[in-house]
């Protein structure tokens, strides 16, 4: 496996447009270098499952996703028989002069095994990244299970033996802090807080992901939700919310925020009927904020 | 007195980092030494902002850990270049600095460092050993509560979650997935290709949802605990979801909403902004009554355990008491009642509006301090 250089990993992140922090850029590096899981923290929409992509993007590798839910279990994780397939298999061969042991052999070969994500990404031909999503939201059991597969890498199948990893995968689990981790899983990883950005990082996601965007429309939605992430609100928007409202904006051609405009496009950034009605009537004083600063510059 | 010397080697110098943030609850062991030694040593360091990077990256494991970091990082390389500056230390000046004292947030950290670093941990433990001859004679009851012990009834209620999560229904539902195969079902279905067995089914068993309804005296008579009691509201409803919360004085409030904050100085806020008469008499009686009224038939079922934390002080006509503690008895699986006051050897029920309700509750408790508190919700659950 290849380790690339501190400076490397830092523009390898910048040309896949991800604009980064010394603190990320430092996280994802060792990472790579002690061959450890990085543990994202940090609010909604603010690029955690991001930080996945963009590394298997450098990498130039794959990305293999487990989404953990209330309830997933090491099944639905690793591998599963495909039972309709090997009874189907069954009643063909009946007439067949197989063997016993050759159809026991064939109905637990590789074409019946599903691949379940930890399975594919510790047997894949080249060293995946591994994006476990929101592991708050699976049990504390899975996490259990989770950090035996992290520590040794290898799954054991009973009708076919264990499976080594050929590659390690790079491994990034991220969390919403919903229920906190266990010690044990945190002292694996390398841990990653990431924020709500400063409004210069913010201007330039904005600018990188949205090029054809104006200008001082940037500056000024930037301003906003700076503003906006101030306020006592249920669902903070993160910056996938910035990128849409910037999207829809630039893609109606507007130049410049207006009272008018912010009100008809307030649901693309906020999600909850309480924080638009709250942020509804202080609307003015939101935009004057805004306006106020720019001005003064 | 041991003089603390400079380390020449960066190793050395780096575990004893690793002993000092130890010192200040930081897990760290033999392998996250090597870590941060493994990663100093693949990572380019060209200043001492690179430096501190990385090892900020390889040592704290969450967001607290990370600031206490950030806090302690300078503190210890500008002790340890005092130190090296001076190559002896006399322990006396440090502490008579005339900003030390004042600074009560920063006054122990600050001292515990120097403790450390001069090899003096005697003072420390006497410390301890007062604090906890302090909790033994029983003074030391919710009126002052610390972080610690919150953290500590934190751990407390997600056990108690944890049991009332877990408890089992006799019947089953079909799940996707399981280890129990549903045997009769799968053939049943599987009828109509004619017996060939091809969809499977399995079966688990229903969760028991225990519904939990906290109603919380906050009137004049518990301002010691209230503190207390709205942070034990807080961190019960964050663990345990399926709750419902009122607090209590002259009037009932429905506060499971404004308790629904990530932080709970947001919650405190939305509280103070919402819930009048705090800390003012005190209408059990007519309190619960409400409570029955306008909450019994959503709250109170066969499910529902009814957790009632209050002096039990009532103002009001005893029969009211009575009655909603009839009603609350009736519809509800099972009625608790903690009193921070039963702990006090004087208690005694009947000067109370307790004495009307005392025969509608279940499980009787004291909850003054967390030992005892212990003891009720282990008893309870």
């Amino acid at each position: 496996m290849n380790h690339p250089e501190y400076s490397k990993v830092q523009s390898l992140l910048a040309q896949q447009g991800y604009i980064s922090d010394p603190s990320i850029v430092m996280s994802v590096f060792l990472g790579m270098q002690l061959g450890k899981p990085i543990l994202i923290e940090g609010p909604a929409g603010v690029g955690k499952t991001e930080i996945a992509k963009v590394m298997a993007h450098a990498l130039d590798t794959d990305l293999i996703r487990l989404q953990c839910y209330e309830g997933l279990d090491a099944t639905q994780a690793l591998y599963e028989w495909n039972y309709q397939r090997q009874l189907l298999y069954i009643k063909m061969e009946e007439q067949g002069n197989k063997s016993l042991e050759e159809k026991e052999d064939t109905i637990f070969g590789d074409s019946f095994l599903l691949k379940r994500p930890l399975l594919q990404a510790i047997t894949h031909h080249k060293a995946p990244v591994l994006l476990i999503d929101e592991i708050d939201r699976a049990d504390e059991e899975f996490e259990s299970f989770l950090l035996e597969v992290l520590s040794d890498w290898q799954i054991s199948i009973p009708e076919i033996g264990t499976v080594k990893a050929t590659h390690i995968p790079h491994v990034v689990v991220t969390s919403n802090r919903v229920r906190e981790l266990s010690e044990a899983l945190r002292r694996r990883c390398l841990y990653l807080y990431v924020d709500y950005p400063s409004y210069e990082k913010e201007l330039a996601i904005v600018k990188s992901k949205v090029p054809q965007i104006d200008t001082q429309l940037a500056d000024q939605i930037c301003r906003f939700m700076q503003e906006l992430r101030q306020m006592k609100l249920e669902k903070v928007p993160g910056v996938a919310e910035t990128l849409d409202w910037a999207t829809a904006l630039s893609s109606l051609h507007f130049d410049h925020l207006e009272k008018e405009l912010v009100e008809q496009t307030l649901g693309v950034i906020l999600k909850d009927w309480g924080d638009m009605r709250h942020t509804q009537t202080s609307l003015s004083e939101l935009l004057e904020k805004v306006n106020v600063v720019s001005k003064m510059e | 007195m041991d003089l603390i010397t400079r380390k020449t080697e960066l190793s050395a110098n780096i575990v004893s980092f690793c002993r000092f943030l130890r010192e200040k609850g930081f897990v760290l062991g033999p392998r996250e030494e090597a870590d941060a030694l493994e990663a100093l040593a693949v990572t380019p360091v060209k200043d001492p902002d690179r430096f501190r990077q990385t090892l900020r990256a390889v040592l704290p494991r969450s967001l607290k850990q990370q600031e206490l970091f950030d806090e302690f990082y300078p503190v210890y390389w500008k002790n340890l270049e005092q130190a090296v500056d001076s190559k002896v230390k006399e322990l006396g000046e440090e502490n008579q600095k005339p900003g030390n004292k004042p600074k009560k947030q920063q006054a122990p950290s600050l001292q515990q460092i120097k403790d450390w670093l001069y090899g003096k941990p005697g003072e420390e433990e006497a410390e301890i050993a007062t604090y906890s001859a302090h909790e033994a004679l029983g003074f030391k009851d919710f009126s002052s509560f610390t972080e610690d012990d919150l953290e500590e009834v934190k751990k407390l209620i997600i056990l108690v979650a944890k049991k009332l999560a877990a408890q089992f229904n006799r019947r089953f539902r079909t799940v996707p997935s399981s280890a129990n195969f549903d045997l009769r079902k799968t053939m049943r279905k599987n009828m109509r290709r004619g017996g060939e067995i091809v969809d499977m089914y399995f079966r688990q068993r229903k969760k028991r949802k225990v519904e939990l309804v906290l109603l919380c005296d906050v009137s004049k008579s518990m301002d010691l605990y209230s503190r207390f009691l709205v942070q034990f509201i807080y961190a019960f409803q964050t663990i345990y979801k399926r709750i419902d919360t009122f607090v209590f004085s002259t009037s009932l409030h429905h506060i499971k909403d404004q308790m629904q904050e990530r932080t709970f100085y947001k919650a405190l806020d939305n509280l103070s902004e919402t819930v009048p008469g705090w800390s003012g008499g005190t209408q059990i009686g007519s309190s619960l009554a409400e409570f029955v009224k306008d909450h019994g038939y959503r709250c109170l079922n066969k499910q529902s355990v009814v957790l009632i934390m209050s002096d039990g002080w009532d103002t009001g006509e005893p029969e009211v008491l009575q009655e909603a503690m009839r009603q609350i008895h009736k519809k509800a699986s099972r009625v608790i009642w903690l009193n921070p006051l039963a702990g006090n050897p004087n208690f005694e029920a009947s000067a109370m509006g307790m004495a009307s309700a005392m025969p509608y509750i279940d499980i009787f408790a004291s909850a003054h301090n967390i030992d005892s508190l212990r003891k009720a919700l282990g008893k309870s659950f």
